[in-house]
C-alpha cells in the first residue's frame, strides 16, 4: 500500500511543477518527476506478497510465487519513452535559450492572439 | 491564483485515482496474462528471463515501437541543434594525467559489461537497453576524461541503422518463413544455455548495438553544443 | 491475400534504411517517403474487399488472441489508413520541393515517414499499450517537425505543444494502469468483454483519463491551447498533415475507446456538448484573425467539434456523417495548407491583407485554395457537401428537440465560416485591382512550381469527384459505422 502512496505523491509533485513552475528547466524536471511516479505505480501493480523474480534460473526450478513480469515490460518502454522527450526537451531548451535569452516562459509568449 | 486553481484540480485528480485505485488490491497475483507468461514461457520460447520473453516475443511489437522512439529522438536533437549557424570555438582544457589514464583504462572494461549484460539478457535479468545505455556510459566517461576525442558520425549513423533494420528483417523473415511476424522460428535449445531462446539474443544485441550507438550520437551533439 | 502488417512494417524498414541510402548518394533520401506511402495505398486499397466482409486479425508473433499484440484491420482501420497513405503520398510529393536543401533534410524526411508510420499503428492496433507507443510515435515525431525550421516562433510553439502533449501522454499512461490492473489484460476486445463485471464507478475515472490523456492531441476544447501556435508555425507541409492526419487520428483513438472499449452509453450527450463547444469557439477565433495559417488552424479545432459532435449522436448516420466529415476535413484542409504554403513563400509574410491580388499572380493555386474553402463550408459540388448533410440529417432524425437546437447552433457555426472564407476569397481576387490597375498587362504571373502543382491537382480532382458522386465511398462508411457502433461483432472476431 504504501508502494501506491508514494507513487502518487510523485505523480502529483510531478504534476504541479509543470502547471505552476514557471522556468522551463524546472518544468522539465517536473515531467521527469511525473513520468518516474507513473512507472513506479505500474510496477507497484504487478507486485506479489513474498514473490521472487520471474526469471528460472536453476533448471527445474518450480513457479511458486513469481512477481507478475507484463508491469516490468511495460515500464521497460515506458523509461525510454520518458527519456526520448526528456532529449528532445533539453534540446529545445537550449534553442530557446538562444533565441530569446531567458528561460522564463512568461516572458516567452511571442505567439499572441 | 494559478497555484489555487491547480491544487484544487490536482486535488479532484487525486480523489478520482484514489477511488480507483481502492478497488485494486495490493499484493495479490490478479491477472491471467501474467500467469500464463510464467507457466508457459520457458516452453514456447526458450528463455528463462520471463521478462525477456515478454519483451522480445510476446510483446516484441512495443519493443519494434521503442526503438523507433529512441531513433525520432536521436534524429529530432541533430535536426534542432544543427540549425547553428556560427559555431564558437572554445579552447578545451586537457584532463589531468590521472584523470585521462583512468578513463582510457576503464574505458573497455566498461564496455565488456555493457557487452555482457546485452548477451545474456535471456538469461539473467538485462537485455539490450540497459546493456546500449552502459555503453553509453562508456563513451560519456571518454568525452568528460579525454576530452579532444569525438566518435565519428557516420559510424553512429551506421550501426544505428544497422540495429534497426535487423531487428525488422529479422520480423519478416519470421512473416515469411512461418506466416507471423516476428515469431520465433529458430530452434530453441536448451533453457539455461547462451544459445537457447531463437531469435531473442539475435534481436537483443541488435537493440543493445542500436542504443548504445544512439545515446553516444545525443551526448555527441550536446557536447558539441557546449563547444 | 496480404498481411496487414506490412502497413506498418514495409515503411518502418524503409525509414530505418534512409541513412544507409544517403551513404550511397545523398539525392534519393527525399523520394523514399513517397515509395513507402505509394506501397501503403496499393496495399490499402487491396485489402478494401476483404475487409469489408469481415475484420482481419492478424496476431504478431502467433500466440493466440488474448496473450500477444493483435492487428485488427476493420473497415475503419483500412479506411483510414488509406486515407493516411494518400495524404501521405501527396504532401510527399509537394514537400519534394518545399523542403530547401540544407543540413538536415533527410532528418525531415525520415520523421516525416515514421509521423505516417505511428498513425497507421494507431489505427490498425487491437491492444491498448501498443496504441500508446504508436501514439508516443506520432507525437514526439510531430514535435520535431514543428521545430524543424529552427526560427523563433517554431521553437516556442514545439515547446508548448511538447509540455501539454506530454501531460496528456502520462495521463493515458495512468488510465492503461488502471485498466491493467482491474482487468489483468491488456487486449481490447478482452477487456470490452469483461467491462461489465466491475462496478461503473471503478471505470468511469479510466474512461475520463483515457479521454483526456487522447484529447490533447486530438484538440477537444479546453487542451487545445497548443494547436494554433504549433499549426501556424509548422512548415506548411507540416501543417497540412498535423492538421489532416494527427488530430483526427486522435479523434479515432477517443471513438475507439469510447464506442469500442467502453461502450460508454452515458457519456454521449457530454460528448455532443463538448464537440459543439469545440465548434463555436473555433469558429468565433477564427473569425477574428488576421494571419493566415492561424485562421486555418482554429478553423481545425472547429471542424474537429463538429466531427465530434457528429460521432456523439451515436446513431448510424450520425456516425457515419462524423466518418464522412472526416475525409472531407482530411482532403480540404490538406489542399488549403499546401496553396497557403506557396502563397506565403512568395509573398514572405503570413498577413492575409498581403495575400490582395493573388488570383492574378497565381491563377491556379487561387482556384485551389477557392475549391477547399468551399468544400471546407460545405457548399454542393464539393465533398463537404454531402458530410454536413449527412450529419444535419443524422441530428434531426433523432427527433429529440434538443438535437434541433444543437444543430442550429452547427449552422450558425458553419455561417460563420463561410464568412470569414468570402472574406479571404474577395481579398485574393476582388481587392488590389485597384492598385494594379495601370501594370495590368505585366502582372507576372509566377505560379508554384510543377511539382507542387501536381498533388494540389489532384487533391482538387479528388473533392469533386466525392462531392458528385459521395455513392463512392458511402460503401465503405457504412460498414466502418457498423463496426464502431457493433462491439460484440468486433469481440467475436478477434477472440472467437
Amino acid at each position: 500500500m504504501i508502494y501506491y502512496l508514494g507513487a502518487f505523491g510523485l505523480i502529483f509533485i510531478g504534476l504541479y511543477i509543470v502547471l505552476v513552475k514557471h522556468n522551463l528547466i524546472k518544468v522539465i524536471i517536473g515531467l521527469s518527476i511525473l513520468d518516474t511516479g507513473i512507472n513506479l505505480f505500474l510496477i507497484s501493480i504487478g507486485f506479489v506478497k513474498k514473490g521472487t523474480a520471474p526469471i528460472f534460473s536453476r533448471p527445474g526450478l518450480k513457479a511458486i510465487r513469481m512477481v507478475d513480469p507484463v508491469p516490468q515490460a511495460l515500464v521497460l518502454t515506458a523509461i525510454v519513452i520518458g527519456v526520448a522527450v526528456l532529449a528532445l526537451a533539453l534540446s529545445l531548451a537550449i534553442r530557446l535559450y538562444q533565441h530569446y535569452g531567458t528561460l522564463n516562459l512568461r516572458k516567452i509568449k511571442e505567439q499572441k492572439w | 491564483m494559478r497555484r489555487i486553481i491547480s491544487i484544487l484540480l490536482l486535488g479532484i485528480v487525486a480523489l478520482g485515482i484514489i477511488l480507483s485505485i481502492s478497488k485494486i488490491p495490493f499484493g495479490i497475483p490478479k491477472s491471467k496474462v501474467g500467469k500464463f507468461y510464467i507457466d508457459n514461457g520457458v516452453k514456447e520460447t526458450g528463455a528463462t528471463n520471463i521478462v525477456t520473453s515478454v519483451v522480445v516475443n510476446y510483446r516484441g511489437f512495443d519493443t519494434l515501437g521503442e526503438v523507433t522512439i529512441l531513433f525520432i529522438a536521436a534524429l529530432g536533437l541533430g535536426a534542432v541543434l544543427s540549425t547553428r549557424k556560427n559555431k564558437v570555438e572554445r579552447k578545451i582544457e586537457p584532463a589531468s594525467l590521472i584523470l585521462r589514464t583512468g578513463c582510457r583504462f576503464l574505458f573497455p572494461l566498461i564496455l565488456l559489461f555493457g557487452t555482457y549484460i546485452f548477451i545474456h539478457g535471456h538469461l539473467t535479468p538485462g537485455g539490450g537497453f540497459q546493456g546500449g545505455a552502459i555503453i553509453a556510459s562508456a563513451f560519456l566517461l571518454i568525452y568528460l576524461g579525454c576530452r579532444e576525442r569525438r566518435i565519428s558520425e557516420r559510424g553512429t549513423k551506421l550501426i544505428e541503422s544497422l540495429g534497426g533494420l535487423i531487428f525488422v528483417v529479422v520480423g519478416l523473415a519470421g512473416l515469411v518463413i512461418s506466416g507471423y511476424f516476428l515469431r520465433n522460428f529458430l530452434p530453441k535449445g536448451i533453457p539455461n544455455l547462451l544459445f537457447s531462446g531463437g531469435i531473442i539474443p539475435i534481436i537483443y544485441i541488435a537493440i543493445g548495438f542500436k542504443v548504445g550507438s544512439e545515446l553516444a550520437g545525443i551526448i555527441d551533439n550536446l557536447m558539441e553544443e557546449s563547444g | 491475400m496480404v498481411n496487414p502488417v506490412l502497413l506498418i512494417v514495409v515503411p518502418l524498414g524503409l525509414a530505418f534504411a534512409i541513412p544507409l541510402f544517403g551513404f550511397i548518394s545523398k539525392r534519393i533520401e527525399k523520394y523514399i517517403p513517397t515509395v513507402a506511402m505509394l506501397f501503403n495505398l496499393i496495399v490499402s486499397l487491396l485489402l478494401i474487399p476483404k475487409a469489408l466482409q469481415q475484420p482481419i486479425v492478424v496476431s504478431i508473433g502467433g500466440f493466440p488472441p488474448p496473450f500477444c499484440i493483435n492487428l485488427v484491420a476493420g473497415p475503419v482501420g483500412i479506411l483510414f489508413s488509406a486515407i493516411i497513405a494518400l495524404v501521405g503520398l501527396l504532401v510527399s510529393i509537394y514537400a519534394l520541393d518545399y523542403i530547401k536543401e540544407g543540413a538536415a533534410t533527410e532528418k525531415y524526411h525520415t520523421l516525416y515517414l515514421l509521423l505516417l508510420v505511428g498513425a497507421t499503428g494507431v489505427v490498425l492496433t487491437g491492444d491498448i499499450f501498443n496504441l500508446f507507443v504508436f501514439f508516443e510515435i506520432l507525437c514526439i515525431s510531430s514535435y520535431a517537425l514543428v521545430a524543424y525550421s529552427g526560427d523563433k516562433a517554431g521553437i516556442e510553439s514545439a515547446v508548448k505543444y511538447l509540455i501539454q502533449g506530454t501531460i496528456g501522454s502520462a495521463l493515458l499512461l495512468i488510465a492503461i494502469a488502471l485498466l491493467y490492473g482491474l482487468f489483468g489484460t491488456l487486449n481490447m476486445a478482452d477487456i470490452a468483454r469483461n467491462i461489465d463485471s466491475v462496478s461503473p464507478i471503478s471505470v468511469f475515472v479510466p474512461l475520463v483519463l483515457f479521454i483526456t490523456g487522447l484529447g490533447v492531441e486530438a484538440a477537444i476544447f479546453p487542451l487545445n491551447a497548443w494547436l494554433p501556435d504549433a499549426h501556424s508555425s509548422a512548415p506548411s507541409s507540416i501543417s497540412a498533415i498535423l492538421s489532416g492526419i494527427a488530430i483526427e487520428v486522435g479523434i479515432y483513438a477517443v471513438a475507439r475507446v469510447v464506442f469500442t472499449i467502453f461502450g460508454a452509453q452515458s457519456i454521449f450527450l457530454f460528448l455532443v456538448f463538448l464537440g459543439l463547444v469545440t465548434l463555436l469557439i473555433g469558429e468565433m477565433c477564427a473569425f477574428s484573425q488576421r494571419n493566415i495559417k492561424r485562421l486555418l488552424a482554429y478553423s481545425s479545432i472547429g471542424q474537429i467539434g463538429l466531427i465530434l459532435f457528429a460521432l456523439g449522436i451515436a446513431t448510424h448516420s450520425g456516425v457515419v456523417g462524423g466518418l464522412f466529415q472526416i475525409i472531407a476535413h482530411t482532403l480540404s484542409k490538406a489542399l488549403l495548407f499546401l496553396t497557403v504554403g506557396y502563397m506565403i513563400y512568395r509573398t514572405g509574410s503570413l498577413e492575409i491583407s498581403t495575400l490582395e491580388g493573388m488570383g492574378r499572380r497565381m491563377p491556379l493555386t487561387s482556384l485551389a485554395f477557392t475549391i477547399g474553402a468551399f468544400s471546407l463550408v460545405g457548399l454542393p459540388p464539393f465533398a463537404g457537401f454531402p458530410s454536413k448533410f449527412l450529419i444535419v440529417r443524422a441530428a434531426l432524425i433523432t427527433q429529440e428537440p434538443l438535437f434541433v437546437v444543437l444543430i442550429a447552433l452547427v449552422l450558425l457555426g458553419t455561417i460563420i465560416e463561410g464568412a470569414y472564407f468570402l472574406r479571404i476569397i474577395q481579398v485574393l481576387y476582388f481587392k488590389g485591382t485597384q492598385e494594379h490597375k495601370s501594370t495590368n498587362a505585366q502582372v507576372k504571373r509566377e505560379e508554384a512550381p510543377i511539382i507542387a502543382l501536381i498533388p494540389i491537382f489532384i487533391l482538387m480532382l479528388l473533392i469533386l469527384i466525392i462531392g458528385i458522386y459521395p455513392k463512392l465511398v458511402t460503401g465503405v462508411l457504412n460498414s466502418a459505422a457498423g463496426e464502431f457502433l457493433n462491439r460484440i461483432e468486433y469481440i467475436k472476431a478477434v477472440l472467437g
